[in-house]
Formats: C-alpha cells, structure tokens, sequence
C-alpha cells in the first residue's frame, strides 16, 4: 500500500446536487479498486488559472488515500473515461519525508473539516456580526453629509 | 581586479524557514518564485539553494497542471489582474 493524493476537478455547469454524486462515484472508483480513503479535502467552486474545455471555474476536490501502487492504472483510466471531469492530477508519497508531509496534510484536512462541520451547526453566530455591521455603514454615511457646508464655507470666507 | 561584488550574497529563503516539503495546494508560498508573468525565476534571482529550487520547480509545475497557477498570461492578463488569483 502506498499513500497517494488525487486532486480532481469537476465541471461546473453541473448542479449542486450532481456534483456531490460525482464526488461520491469519484471516490466510490478509488474505494472499488481496493483504496482507503484517509480524509477528503473540499476546496470548493474555484476561478481556474486558465480555461479548460472553455470553462472558466471548476470543482476542486482533493482525496487523500492509499492502494497498491498497481491499482492506480486502473484508477486513471476509469477518471479518464468521466467526462464529468476536467482534469485530475495524481500526486505519490513514496519517500519517508513525503510520507510525514502525507500525514500533516491528512490532519491538517481533517481539521479543516471539522471546522465546517462547527460552522454549520451554528449559523446564529455568524448572523450575528452581520447584523451589527448594516448601523455602522449608516454612521459613516452620516458625517460626509455634514462636511459639505463646511467646505462650502471656506471659498466664502476668502 | 579588486572586482566588488555587484549585489549582496544572497541566501535560500526556504533554507532559512527550513523547508521540508512543499504542497502545490498552497499557492501564496510559490509566489516568491514566480516572476510578474509566472515564470519560473531562475535561481541566480532568488537565491534558492539547488536543492530547494529543485523542489519548487516541481511544485509549480504540478500546481500549473491542476489549473491553480497559469502557464503563461498574456500582456492584457498582465495588466488586468496582476497576481488576483494567486490567494
């Protein structure tokens, strides 16, 4: 078993809902080819540096995961064949710095996730801060107005 | 003869931080070894050990084929969105 990492992007023209399903059966082909998926990574809708197929945002999903090194082959080509898919890019952890650095990014995508998950429970904390920001904003607005007869002032007194 | 050296020694940055491994994900730490264009700054620029400039060629090539850093901008890109997308 050797640790590797797949960086995949989805086209966008599709739906929410399709997107989670290619997600799912991205990584039901990793599983079926006798992979372990550690953690995934959602690093969401994202603006591509340059277009692919003409479209100008993408997907992005990472999966952290190990199999027989043997097994990606067959992996590559079944993405190959997803046209749902933009591009994908496979990424080995072989040597033992790699390994360590395979671990941190596993951890360090685990916490993201749980993070999330923290952030969607509560909802009414960031509702919160929105709410107070709208008064500030009227403020701010209030002493501009009354700067103008101010400056309209000065010419008069020269 | 008694030539002075016409700019200060330089010294590898990721030595310096200790660099063990770079994530290609992780596109604002490239940006030091991308010129205005996204080239590859050659090493005599930035000072990189050949070890290090060895592993971020790598990386940003890696980080061009998962559409995260363009491989080249035209003179128009330039001038519209100079490094927006490198966040």
């Amino acid at each position: 078993m050797r640790k590797y990492e797949n960086l995949v992007i989805v086209k966008p023209t599709l739906t929410a809902e399709e997107i989670q399903a290619s997600v799912k059966a991205i990584e039901e082909v990793i599983t079926s080819n006798g992979g372990e998926i550690a953690t995934t990574d959602t690093m969401g809708m994202r603006k591509l540096a340059y277009p692919i197929e003409k479209n100008e945002r993408g997907y992005f999903h990472v999966i952290y995961y190990s199999v027989a090194p043997a097994a990606i082959t067959e992996i590559e080509r079944r993405f190959r064949l997803n046209e749902e898919l933009l591009r994908f890019v496979t990424i080995k952890y072989d040597t033992n710095r790699e390994i360590k650095a395979w671990d941190g990014l596993v951890e360090k995508a685990n916490k993201k996730a749980a993070m999330s998950a923290k952030a969607a429970e509560t909802p009414a904390a960031t509702e919160v801060p929105a709410a107070t920001e709208t008064p500030v904003v009227e403020e701010a607005a209030a002493p501009v107005v009354e700067e103008v007869p101010v400056a309209e002032a000065t010419p008069a007194a020269e | 003869m008694s030539e002075k050296r016409k700019y200060k020694k330089r010294f590898c940055k990721y030595c310096e931080a200790k660099v063990d491994f770079m994530d290609y994900k992780e596109v604002g730490a490239l940006r030091f070894s991308l010129s205005e264009r996204y080239k590859i700054m050659p090493r005599r620029l930035t000072g990189n050990c050949k070890k290090h400039q060895d592993m971020i060629s790598i990386v940003i090539k890696r980080a061009r084929a998962a559409a995260l850093v363009p491989y080249t901008v035209t003179r128009k890109a330039v001038v519209t969105q100079p490094f927006e997308n490198l966040r």
